[in-house]
């Protein structure tokens, strides 16, 4: 696999508030039409558009016309969650590798419609969730506590290991002025959070939010001649086993990351020792914990101590998330990271830059299904 | 996790979800209907099949449901403590688990513990189906009860 004759040259977003009042259209057109700004292209130099959703959001069709685009050549709409993020920018990279399209933009939007973290109107549930709604359990926040759970008993992971990476991230995400919470806690304040939904707290949970994020893709030969240094993304890999069911993965200790992991690094010859960023999709806490294994980072049930003694933070082995992820800068289901890796590869990312940071691992997904990229500020 | 604006409703007298069969699952609730655990089995190699397919993912022969005994292991559980779902919002702090069936390895059911205080549920812990009612609607559904 070699994504390299594909850069990321414009990144794009609005501001990450709890309630904007404005349609998800209107969101992703500011944040697409930011992203081009960024890079000094246009809506005309635009012939392909791509987003991830689950039928929440403005279509790629809707956004192309939204910015005065008439004719798009290359327009993919994949349903699917943040799981989806690294197999929606690949996808991207070879329209753009192959010929497709020439210039592609990628986006997210999430606006007050939609919050995955409650079910407040009444429903009927079909497929595999009409065995789990009727119990009460019928959101993220509940399958993976169950994922968590499992590992604690397993591994002998605790709530403060947990803490420790939510601790992490907030303490990065007081030097990131668009994070929706910047305010640094301590172990005290994450103990005391309320238990949402046992074993996670409230700091264990991603901040939902309203927003748009969006990235500008092109030639590696026609980024050379655009404002911004580029970032190549020079590969990926996905993996989705148990049909994508959270329920049904027969080991919960680990994800999808079990078996994307040896495949990105076959691909990339690359090793996690290699990563100087590490922007790991967390829309819970414990996320971060499974694949930050998966990828080889550390040992199984040694992520606790790993963050505790600074490793995942400026001056140790890798900074994680130094925009405070979804769980600090707001749940833009991902894409937000790659926003942050781009930002950090460009070295543009101010009070929060990762000093001589070249490569970044972004990683999409939890449970049975997810993938991840890397990103490199130079052409291999 | 947010709260929806508007006039307030009383919102513990909102219907818990409720399920939507089609062909494939309509036998399961059917079975629960008249008081038994039913579950989809491929009628050549007799692997069991949660969710129900209509053919066996693993031998693509026909299935059909079959009683199970209900007796099953906590592979890990849940406590839910702030509300989060509809119909539950008044039921809070109650536990939810993965219940693997003793039937075959992997074999799982989510369901509701009951009859047990939540803080004592544990990993391991044996547990038994019982059809219970589902409140707001005529279908009945397998909940767990401790068996040590």
């Amino acid at each position: 696999m070699d994504l390299s004759g594909c850069a990321v040259v414009g990144i794009g977003r609005t501001a990450y508030t709890r309630r904007s009042g404005r349609t998800g259209l209107a969101l992703a057109a500011e944040a697409v039409r930011a992203a081009l700004d960024d890079c000094g292209l246009t809506a005309a130099d635009v012939d392909g558009i791509t987003c991830f959703s689950t039928g929440d959001s403005a279509s790629p069709l809707r956004v192309a016309h939204a910015i005065g685009i008439d004719d798009i050549g290359w327009a993919v709409g994949i349903h699917a969650g943040g799981n989806a993020v690294a197999t929606v920018i690949a996808n991207a990279a070879a329209a753009v590798i192959t010929g497709q399209a020439e210039t592609v933009v990628v986006y997210r939007v999430l606006d007050a419609s939609v919050r995955y973290g409650k079910v407040t109107a009444e429903v009927s549930v079909g497929g595999v969730e009409q065995f789990a709604g009727p119990h009460g359990y019928l959101v993220p926040p509940q399958w993976f506590a169950m994922w968590a759970r499992r590992h604690q008993h397993v591994y002998g992971s605790t709530c403060e290991d947990l803490g420790a990476i939510a601790i992490n991230g907030r303490n990065h995400a007081a030097n990131n002025p668009h994070a929706i919470a910047r305010d640094p806690i301590s172990l005290d304040d994450y103990l005391a959070g309320r238990m949402v939904v046992e074993p996670f707290r409230v700091f264990d949970c991603a901040y939902e939010v309203d927003g748009a994020v969006a990235l500008v893709l092109t030639t590696a030969e026609r980024a050379a001649d655009l404002r911004h240094p580029a970032v190549h993304p020079i590969g990926a890999a996905d993996s989705t086993g148990a049909g994508g069911m959270p329920d049904l993965w027969d080991d919960q200790t680990a994800m999808y990351s079990r078996d994307a992991a040896p495949r990105l690094w076959a691909r990339t010859g690359l090793s996690p020792a290699d990563i100087d960023v590490a922007c790991m999709y967390d829309c819970f806490t414990y996320t971060i914990m499974a694949t930050f294994e998966d990828y080889g980072f550390c040992g199984k049930g040694e992520v606790g101590d790993y963050f505790r003694e600074g490793r995942a933070t400026y001056g140790g082995d890798v900074v994680v998330n130094p925009h405070g992820g979804l769980l600090s800068e707001g749940y833009l289901h991902g894409l937000n990271h790659h926003y942050e890796a781009v930002l950090q590869l460009r070295g543009q990312a101010g009070a929060r830059q990762v000093p001589d940071a070249e490569l970044a691992l972004v990683t999409a997904g939890a449970g049975p299904y997810g993938g991840a990229i890397v990103y490199s500020s130079r052409r291999p | 996790m947010n709260a929806s604006q508007g006039p307030a409703v009383d919102r513990s007298a909102l219907r818990p979800p409720q399920p939507a069969p089609d062909v494939d699952t309509a036998p399961f609730w059917e079975a629960t209907a008249s008081g038994h655990l039913s579950i989809c089995r491929c009628q050549q190699c007799g692997l069991w099949l949660q969710p129900p397919l209509e053919r066996c993912r693993r031998c693509a022969a026909s299935t059909a449901f079959e009683p199970v005994s209900g007796d099953g292991t906590v592979s890990t559980f849940i406590i839910q403590r702030q509300p989060a779902v509809v119909g539950f919002f008044d039921k809070v702090p109650y536990a939810v688990a993965l219940v693997d069936l003793a039937e075959q390895p992997g074999l799982r059911l989510p369901g509701r513990i009951v009859d047990i205080d939540p803080d004592d549920v544990a990993i391991g812990m044996r547990a038994r189906a019982r059809i219970d009612a589902l409140a707001g609607g005529d279908f009945h559904l397998p909940v767990f009860v401790p068996v040590d």
